[in-house]
């Protein structure tokens, strides 16, 4: 997260501040906020305003991020567009992750010191889903090898097993080529 | 009504003050944030839905919550009233988010009040572990299983890329957020705070307080928790959480250390000061009582106090605000009636347990 003052330094404070009768969550580096003298930080609540800092960022919308595809993204599940997603900072739904994706990475690496993929726990029945695909992935490197090595009869065997594998992935017969 | 007693002005397990290291680190929280696959976020979704995904989830937990030992309460949000609203989020049960929701929206609560499930906050599902003291690894633990034993029933909004789907971006990836609240008095009198705020950021770690008039956090209480979500594993975020906030304790109790050394009679004066207002006065305002308790916990500490028990201290951290306050005295409270009503409450719990009250009149 980069301070909303400064814009440099990454923001170690979130404060509250009183602004026109309004409470607004700021985000600020820590010399910013000893600079503050209203310094009023935020307790309970969730971390940030995000909208606010999604607007900061990108204060025109998506022309900033993508000035090339003017046409408006659209979750085609919600319906929430990636102008709304800015606005109000969250998310309709799933889908928006596939709807916005071209402009995501950028913003994840704002929020979480540059890294943009999960590491973490995977829920069980992904679990093995990831792993088949793992394999997959590893037996076709493999079959590329073999084919580079003119040994056409092993990659004809790792081409089967990816066929077992995939099919195992889509629940069903799939059929080969 | 079952659910009475969730409303009721004990202490829930995590102020019980047990638990390593709690002179310092008061209590430790891990949330997870998940949301389910076949329906949109609360952002987006219909009542109907709402309804359904509420359904869902509280019949998992009230079938199975026994797998793991717990008996869940289900409450549905509106069927509550405002002051019974109040008095949940004022325990740390619920967010106000929860209580302003536009839609249906429930919690699950554990009998112990360590685990509580948010249902339709800004995410379907907001799992809760409270515990006391510094126990990121138990809490997480606890958190863990629970989510183990809904995803095994329910379909997780999850992607190979981007990891457990939330509403919010800040909250994509492992949907954890896992803090510590730390009484810091000594760092603070010493403004060596200020030099650890910026290395705690390095590590994708943010520093909270309750700033009240001056530039010290209200209380002396600073809540440390992670930013990261995405990058690293669970594992690896609890582990630096732990790392930093082992070394702020190290160098809170170096700073006691020092100021006990170089200016006794001083903090002493100032601590017994402390002790006679909580103990003695008649009108308590919310900023004083902060810093009065911050004072008599340090005493404390120190050895200066020693027939107070920290635990109720603890729990009027939690029992002088405003909503209780208002069930304490069973009638609307005008701000100046609250600090009567504070007072009052203060002077009853702490002479009552073992103060010599020197002629304290109770009425
Ligand atoms: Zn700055
Ligand atoms: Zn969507």
């Amino acid at each position: 997260m980069i301070c909303d003052q400064c814009g440099e330094r990454s923001a170690s404070v979130i404060v509250k501040q009183q602004q026109q009768g309004q409470i607004v969550e700021v985000n600020l580096c820590h010399i910013c906020a000893a600079e503050n003298h209203s310094i009023n930080i935020a307790f309970e609540q969730d971390p940030l305003a995000i909208h606010q800092l999604l607007s900061n960022w990108f204060p025109n919308s998506q022309a900033s991020i993508n000035p090339v595809r003017k046409e408006v993204a659209t979750c085609p599940s919600c319906g929430f567009t990636f102008s709304k997603f800015l606005r109000i900072g969250k998310f309709g739904c799933s889908s928006c992750y596939d709807a916005f994706s071209p402009q995501l990475n950028e913003i994840f690496k704002r929020f979480h010191n540059g890294n943009t993929e999960h590491n973490g726990k995977i829920p069980a029945s992904y679990g093995t889903t990831l792993k088949i695909k793992k394999e997959i992935e590893e037996l076709r490197k493999q079959m590329q090898i073999s084919i580079q090595g003119e040994n056409f009869e092993e990659a004809a065997r790792l081409r089967d097993e990816v066929k077992v594998l995939s099919a195992k992935l889509e629940g069903g017969i799939q059929d080969g080529s | 009504m079952a659910v009475e007693r969730f409303f009721q002005p004990h202490a829930s397990s995590w102020m019980t003050n047990d638990g390593k290291n709690v002179d310092i680190a008061m209590s430790t929280r891990i949330r997870l944030a998940r949301n389910l696959n076949n329906f949109k976020f609360p952002y987006a979704f219909t009542e109907d839905e709402a309804l359904k995904v509420d359904k869902e989830i509280s019949s998992v937990l009230l079938d199975k919550g026994n797998e793991l030992d717990y008996t869940f309460s289900h409450i549905s949000i509106e069927e509550l009233a405002e002051l019974q609203k109040e008095i949940l989020v004022e325990k740390h049960l619920i967010s106000p988010y929860l209580i302003n929701s536009h839609h249906s929206g429930s919690v699950l609560l554990s009998d112990n009040e360590e685990l509580s499930i948010m249902v339709n906050e800004e995410d379907h599902l907001r799992i809760q572990s409270l515990q006391s003291g510094f126990q990121l690894q138990q809490a997480y633990k606890i958190a863990n299983e629970l989510d183990s034993l809904l995803e095994k029933n329910l379909s997780y909004a999850f992607h190979e890329k981007h990891g457990y789907l939330t509403s919010c971006p800040t909250n994509v990836g492992t949907g954890m957020r896992a803090s510590v609240m730390l009484h810091l008095p000594a760092l603070t009198m010493s403004h060596q705070i200020q030099r650890i705020i910026p290395a705690i950021s390095r590590l994708g770690m943010v520093v909270r307080g309750i700033y009240g008039e001056g530039s010290e956090a209200l209380g002396n209480v600073y809540q440390i928790s992670n930013q990261l979500t995405l990058g690293k594993s669970e594992y690896e975020i609890l582990q630096d959480l732990e790392n930093m906030t082992e070394q702020i304790i190290q160098q809170e109790r170096r700073a006691r250390e020092a100021i006990a050394l170089n200016s006794p009679v001083v903090i002493e004066d100032r601590i017994y000061r402390s002790l006679g207002v909580l103990t003695h006065s008649r009108l308590l305002t919310t900023e004083e009582a902060a810093t009065c308790l911050s004072d008599v916990r340090l005493g404390i500490d120190l050895k200066m106090i020693q027939d107070v028990d920290m635990s109720i201290l603890n729990e009027l951290m939690i029992f002088m605000q405003p909503a209780f306050l208002q069930q304490y005295a069973d009638k609307p409270l005008q701000p100046k009636e609250r600090d009567f009503a504070r007072a009052k409450l203060f002077r009853e719990r702490l002479n009552r347990n073992g103060i010599n009250s020197e002629g304290e009149d109770l009425a």
